[in-house]
């Protein structure tokens, strides 16, 4: 997808908002994949995508304490200056790597990459946006993650040598 | 008059003509005005009509039985045919069954009357009727042969007169001057000498008469029943029902959608139906066949939807301008899976109104299909009847207006019916589904989940009590008619008939087929030595189905012959006493 | 969770309080997760009553939808969904009427339904998440697969017949709206979707949605797509000159015309007592 650069963030609410949704996007879409690999009994993965949910969440909890007290303005899901069609941590990418058969190892991949691209979208905003504040917000929240970043490392090394993931033998079932 | 065995308004059995005619000659139009007049006469009457199968200018004919009494049949043979003209009458012949009472009446530069008619046995009468309507301006040669029928049936001249104002006062004033003209002269040539039958006035009457046909009645019982949304494809013989519902439904506040095919028709009202509106289609035989689907989907989620098939010859495109009673199979059995669901059928053209509206109301309380069966000879006859009585009920869709928590759509009730919500209903919400369901509608394949909720179709529908209308039972005696649908009528006549020649006949009319009324249908033949199931198809659906549901004794009869031809009271009694 | 921060106008519902607790059967990775978010999205950015929101399906892995979406569904037989929702429309048209669908559905036994709701134009939205194949039956070549995809065993030498171009069929069918969006660009899939909703009309939004489990070359989808170069029109001449060189990866609202809507007006003068005035003799 060649788009122009995104347009910069101008206001902290705006940027608090981005952030939100970002968060909000994050958890939906990790709770959605928690949701779909528990009904295709991977039940380990699933509770993977289980806890980066809760992370997301807690994260978002965080952006509402920063913004008690501000009016946020009301952006429509296609306004949103991220530099990728998805926000961030929504990876439009992310079909080639998800399978019901996918190792944990794979998760936390997609999860480390869903992260980085999340800390890169607020370290972008740090150093483009016009007003000081909000580099300043996007500076430590992009600190933040660069923490959620290393720690997605720090249990991918625990996880040891990445396993291939196993073949289905059974074919594919016809439901309706 | 100069036959004097002819038969006039004042037999008990009435008269039976027959106007046949080709290439606009008017047919169609002079039968019209004679069941008018008729009816201003203050008799019942009957009009059938059968055409070649030209769009316009084909052969014609058009029959009208009348007399002081209900008539829902033709009788076994035609009193009069008049010709007005022998164009390829071949095509009719088997319609118009004459004998050696019989008149024809045939213009004087007509040509020779075919041979087949003379062999009859019927006396042949000349008219001068063209040299009388070209001595009109605007003249017609079939008003002038209007008017010489009504003289010779004994019809009022003023009956005669009115019934054309009704019928074509529309078609202006040169074309209904001309038409009276000849009416008048006809009629003359008749009567000429004894003008005070030409001046007399046809009698004011002072009871309610309805002039209908049966698709119109099927459309009237459809909005009575609070039918709001038609979606249909059109197709012989059930267009006129949908036309004539067409501009009411707007006015009613509801409207009719032409779709593209059949399989959009059923799609649709159940659409409409899912939305809360009471849903109708209509259609034939062919059609009904690419509706199963649909009509099962209806009865898996609980759609309340109804089908009017107005049945034709077949199978497959068949003879679609005749009638015949061979969808009952189908309407039965046409579904794949278990798919419980009513079967009705209409006994004659006024009972079209009774049992389309009851059609519709059960179908929205027992949330359902319901296909009610019509047929040609019903749905395209006109009838002078009685207003059909006023059926007003208390069954009604069982809607939930504020569901709880607990509300779940397939919930397995009493007796089955569960309350439904409608769209734009904040809570309940759920997803209609023709995949196999739980009680909440999710879909399921397990066998608990399956049982119940077929349960629940089943004993929804068996459970219910539908009173006294699933039948008609007329006479005593231990020997028995047992019909369907518009057959009714010829059986009724037939069972009066051999209970005035010393064999006492009891007849009964199924109205309601599925599911079968059988205690009812038991308790009505209780008595019976002898049962004859009368049915107009080749394979006899009713009596395979009666026998199926064990409901008959092993020693009843079955007379079962296609259309085209109509059943006559004569044919039916004579089957009947060869059988016994 | 919302947003609830004190005195903020903030809208009430977000997209997933429109998505229900049934949990979705597709395949992970399946592109129609992408348009159940969309159409939840844009539904919350309408702020539209979830119970004046009608999903209307046939069969098929698409047809799967209104189970997930919070409001009133009904999951029909294969291929007429547009029928049972102009049903619907007809007699309850102040509802939000969405229809949903797949390529086999839509395209193949739905085709002719789909022909004359473009023409018919009624007022509501029709998805197709087109993935180029029968995922629901295990792998077959749908009207828009490619004619020489070998992988389905009833036609192991491939179709060898040409691919249906739904919105040139759209187009010429009558359709007053069509637009393509991708599976992989959630937000502008939520914009077309706005916009599909908005029209006044029928509206027709072919989503190219891969199926990751029979057409994995799918992925290359993401490198193919690109922006509409011409749109939207409202010209139809030109619209069907452009849609006969579209590459059928191009992205955007291809067309949008204001035309006459079917739509009854449902309003009562009588009642059917009126009209046994008119058997009398």
């Amino acid at each position: 997808m060649s788009v122009a650069p995104a347009p910069t963030i101008e206001s902290v609410p705006e940027f608090l908002v981005h952030a939100l949704e970002l968060e909000h996007e994050s958890a939906e879409r990790y709770r959605l994949l928690a949701e779909t690999m528990a009904v295709h009994h991977n039940v380990e993965v699933a509770d993977l995508f289980r806890r980066m949910a809760d992370m997301s969440d807690a994260h978002a909890s965080e952006v509402i304490a920063r913004a008690e007290g501000l009016l946020l303005p009301e952006i429509a899901p296609w306004d949103f200056k991220w530099s990728c069609p998805g926000s961030p941590e929504v990876s439009c990418l992310d079909e080639e790597d998800v399978s019901y058969l996918m190792t944990p190892h794979q998760a936390l991949l997609l999860a480390l990459h869903n992260e980085i691209r999340g800390r890169d979208f607020y370290a972008h905003v740090a150093s483009s946006s016009p007003s000081v504040k909000v580099r300043a917000i996007a500076g430590e929240m992009a600190e933040e993650e660069g923490e959620h970043v290393d720690l997605l490392k720090d249990w991918i090394a625990e996880q040891g040598p990445a396993d291939e993931a196993p073949t289905d033998l059974d074919p594919p079932n016809m439901p309706e | 008059m100069d036959n004097p065995d002819l038969p006039n308004l004042t037999d008990p059995g009435g008269a039976c003509v027959a106007i046949t005619g080709s290439g606009g000659s008017g047919a169609l139009t002079a039968g019209l005005i004679l069941l008018a007049a008729v009816a201003k006469a203050g008799r019942y009457g009957l009009l059938t009509r059968s055409a070649g199968p030209q769009i316009r200018g084909g052969e014609s004919a058009a029959m009208v039985r009348f007399g002081p009494r209900p008539l829902t049949c033709m009788g076994d043979r035609f009193d009069l045919l008049v010709g007005l003209d022998w164009n390829n009458l071949k095509r009719f012949v088997d319609e118009l069954p004459l004998d050696a009472r019989s008149l024809i009446l045939t213009d004087t530069q007509g040509g020779p009357v075919p041979e087949v008619l003379i062999q009859t046995g019927a006396s042949v009468r000349e008219l001068p009727l063209k040299s009388i309507a070209d001595r009109v301006s605007g003249g017609r040669l079939n008003m002038v042969a209007l008017g010489a029928l009504g003289a010779l049936t004994g019809l009022p001249l003023g009956a005669l007169e009115q019934g054309a104002r009704d019928t074509i006062g529309t078609k202006g004033g040169a074309v209904l001057e001309g038409s009276l003209a000849c009416i008048q002269a006809g009629y003359q040539s008749i009567l000429s000498g004894e003008a005070d039958a030409a001046a007399a006035p046809a009698p004011p009457i002072d009871v309610e008469r309805w002039n209908i046909s049966g698709n119109e009645a099927a459309g009237l019982g459809a909005l009575r029943g609070g039918v709001r949304f038609v979606a249909a494809y059109p197709i012989t013989p059930a267009s006129e029902m949908l036309e004539w519902l067409a501009p009411r439904l707007e006015l009613v506040g509801g409207s009719l959608l032409q779709a593209e095919d059949e399989l959009a028709s059923v799609n649709m009202i159940i659409g409409a139906s899912f939305g809360g509106v009471p849903a109708l289609t209509a259609t034939s035989g062919p059609g009904l066949s690419l509706m199963m689907e649909g009509l099962g989907l209806a009865v898996a989620s609980e759609t309340p939807v109804v089908v009017a098939n107005v049945q034709r010859g077949g199978p497959s495109t068949g003879i679609p301008t005749k009638s015949e009673q061979s969808d009952l199979d189908i309407a039965l059995h046409g579904f794949h899976g278990d798919a419980p669901h009513l079967v009705l059928a209409a006994l004659s053209i006024p009972d079209c109104v009774f049992t389309f509206q009851w059609g519709v109301r059960l179908a929205e309380h027992l949330q359902t299909t319901a296909i009610v069966l019509s047929d040609q000879s019903l749905g395209q006859s006109r009838a002078i009847v009685d207003p059909p009585p006023r059926f007003d009920d208390a069954l009604q869709r069982r809607v939930e207006l504020s569901p709880g928590a607990d509300y779940r759509r397939y919930e397995v009730t009493a007796d089955g019916v569960s309350p439904m919500t409608l769209p734009g209903t904040a809570a309940g919400m759920y997803t209609a589904d023709g995949l196999e369901h739980g009680p909440e509608g999710t879909p399921s394949s397990k066998a608990q989940d399956h049982d119940a909720q077929l349960a629940k179709r089943l004993s929804k529908l068996q459970g219910f009590d539908y009173g006294p209308h699933w039948g008609e039972v007329r006479g005593t005696g231990s020997n028995c008619l047992l019909t369907w649908g518009s057959s009714a009528g010829a059986a009724f006549e037939a069972a009066e008939r051999l209970s005035a020649g010393g064999t006492p006949t009891r007849a009964i009319a199924l109205r309601l087929l599925a599911p079968l009324p059988r205690r009812d249908l038991m308790q009505a033949l209780d008595g019976t030595t002898a049962i004859l199931v009368v049915e107009q198809n080749q394979a006899g659906q009713l009596f395979h189905y009666l026998n199926g549901e064990r409901a008959l004794p092993p020693w009843a009869r079955s007379l079962a012959r296609p259309g085209p031809l109509p059943f006559r009271p004569g044919e039916i009694v004579q089957a009947y006493l060869e059988g016994m | 969770m919302a947003a609830v921060i004190e005195a903020v106008p903030s809208p009430t519902l977000r997209a997933k309080d429109y998505k229900s607790e049934v949990s979705p059967v597709w395949c992970p990775g399946c592109g129609h997760f992408a348009v159940l978010s969309a159409v939840t999205k844009a539904l919350a950015y309408l702020k539209l009553p979830k119970e004046d929101v009608a999903v209307i399906s046939g069969i098929g892995c698409s047809s799967r939808l209104p189970a997930y979406i919070e409001g009133y569904g009904f999951h029909g037989v294969h291929g007429r969904a547009l029928a049972v929702a102009s049903g619907l429309k007809a007699a309850r048209p102040e509802l939000t009427v969405l229809v949903a669908g797949g390529d086999g559905d839509g395209f193949s036994i739905g085709g002719n339904h789909f022909l004359h709701a473009c023409r018919r134009n009624m007022d509501m939205t029709y998805i197709v998440m087109d993935n180029e194949v029968y995922g629901m039956t295990k792998g077959q070549a749908s009207p828009t697969t490619q004619p020489d995809w070998e992988r389905s065993k009833l036609t192991p030498h491939g179709t060898g017949i040409r691919r249906f171009q739904p919105p040139a069929i759209a187009l010429a069918a009558g359709a007053s709206f069509i637009a393509r969006g991708f599976a992989g660009d959630p937000n502008g899939l939520t914009k077309l979707i706005v916009d599909a909703i908005r029209h006044p009309g029928f509206a027709f939004v072919h989503v190219l949605s891969p199926c990751p489990t029979f057409r994995p070359e799918h992925r290359e989808w993401k490198h193919q797509v690109h922006l509409c170069r011409f749109g939207p029109t409202d010209n139809p001449a030109q619209a069907a000159q452009l849609m006969q060189e579209d590459d059928g990866m191009a992205l955007g609202v291809l067309y949008a015309q204001r035309l006459p809507i079917w739509q009854p007006a449902n309003h009562a003068t009588a009642s059917p007592a009126d009209f046994d005035q008119e058997f009398r003799i």
